[in-house]
């Protein structure tokens, strides 16, 4: 019985050791979720390698188990980003360091927290939409603000003033 | 020191893999990714050449090192990716590579679970909450890694432990206890699959789920009746009440 154990245990490894690095450096909320399920495929990897080498079921019952705790996982996960970036209006979990210890510094340095300006490469530069017609009015209010809005709204406007 | 003598190929090539994942990842200060990989790639190389073992199926050989690069690049993607929609799809193609390493390893019935799972529900997920809470255009945080160097040094020094474990664990004396204790491994006949005949099948595998964990099943079920009630309870309404 010939297996070469090892390196299938070392791609798991470093799956495994990628997916935390990821879970360290990302500030993107969704995407140290995504990180983590990133360890969960290193972990699985490593018992359906064990589960071969023992010639068992049981690495590959595991790993189901593995499946059904990521999918669980991933529901909620999301649901509480979507809570929180309904709180906050970003993703950036530097926001949320308030739950650490009082004398402890924030955990990312300052030069990178508090980046004044973005220089955006020029290929992730997108193009604006000039703001054309006039806002909807309300009821009750009648504040004429020009914003970019649908064009049956702007259209109707004008013609209310033609 | 006579450690690092005799590992020297370890401690290299790790050092170029985190050396190069470091320059990856987004910073404030531009560098050209061609750096990176080319590092990177070396020192996987370096690291490669190790595992690399001879004997056994070409074939398997050939379809292990499409996967497992293919798997490991994407996720060094992923992990450095300034786009967080790019980020999820090299997620998508990591979990396809691994399931094709699945597929090596006798697991058909994993690797289909495991596509239909992640590809199809998981990561789609993750694609609408990146359409409802995604903001315009290019962010701060996806271009600021947090604390990149510190990271990448624990990273690899963990991976250097890993492996090194791995190294000098004598797979064939672990062979060896494993086959002594078989008998022990599970008491039920029904779900020990014989000498001679290949494991992971869905016959195998389901005598397995449905008669030695059983109760976990019906846990794992109660666990995710559980999740899905509590994700529509903590999932953000708008002011009129509605979902």
């Amino acid at each position: 019985m010939t297996i070469e154990v090892e390196r299938y245990l070392a791609v798991g490894a470093a799956l495994f050791v990628l997916g935390a690095l990821g879970f360290l450096t990302r500030r993107n909320l969704i995407l140290m979720i995504l990180s983590s399920e990133l360890m969960l495929h290193g972990v699985s990897l490593t018992l359906v390698t064990f589960g071969r080498m023992h010639h068992s079921q049981e690495g590959q019952a595991f790993t189901i188990f593995i499946l059904t705790v990521a999918a669980c996982e991933a529901g909620l996960a999301l649901s509480l980003v979507l809570a929180l970036y309904q709180k906050s209006k970003t993703l950036d979990v530097e926001v949320w360091t308030n739950l650490r210890e009082p004398d402890l510094p924030p955990p990312m340095l300052a030069e990178d927290r508090d980046e004044p300006a973005l220089e955006l490469p020029e290929a992730m530069r997108f193009p604006l939409l000039t703001p054309a017609g006039r806002a909807p009015q309300k009821s009750g209010s009648s504040d004429e603000v020009v914003g970019s809005n649908g064009a049956s709204s702007s259209s109707h406007s004008r013609s209310e003033r033609i | 020191m006579d450690w690092l003598i005799q590992n020297w190929l370890l401690v290299i090539s790790l050092g170029l893999m985190g050396l190069g994942v470091w320059w990856l990842m987004p910073s404030s200060w531009p560098r050209s990714q061609a750096g990176g990989w080319l590092l990177t790639l070396v020192g996987g190389g370096l690291l490669a050449s190790k595992l690399h073992v001879a004997t056994g199926p070409l074939a398997e050989s050939i379809l292990f090192w499409i996967f497992s690069v293919a798997a490991l690049l994407c996720a060094v993607l992923m992990i450095t990716s300034r786009k967080p929609v790019y980020a999820a799809l090299w997620f998508a193609l990591v979990t396809f590579s691994t399931c094709g390493l699945f597929l090596l390893q006798s697991a058909p019935f994993l690797a289909a679970a495991t596509i239909i799972v992640y590809a199809g529900a998981i990561i789609v997920t993750f694609l609408f909450v990146m359409m409802l809470a995604q903001q315009a255009g290019a962010t701060v945080y996806d271009q600021r890694a947090r604390q990149p160097l510190l990271a990448t040094i624990v990273a690899f020094v963990l991976l250097g432990a890993l492996l090194y474990t791995i190294k000098i664990w004598d797979a064939h004396r672990a062979v060896a206890a494993a086959e002594e204790s078989r008998a022990m491994i599970t008491t039920n006949e029904l779900s020990r699959p014989a000498e001679d005949q290949p494991i992971g099948t869905m016959h195998g595998l389901g005598r397995s789920l449905f008669g030695d964990y059983l109760f976990a099943v019906e846990l794992a079920g109660t666990l995710l009746l559980i999740a899905s009630i509590g994700a529509i309870a903590m999932a953000p309404r708008r002011a009129e009440g509605t979902l």
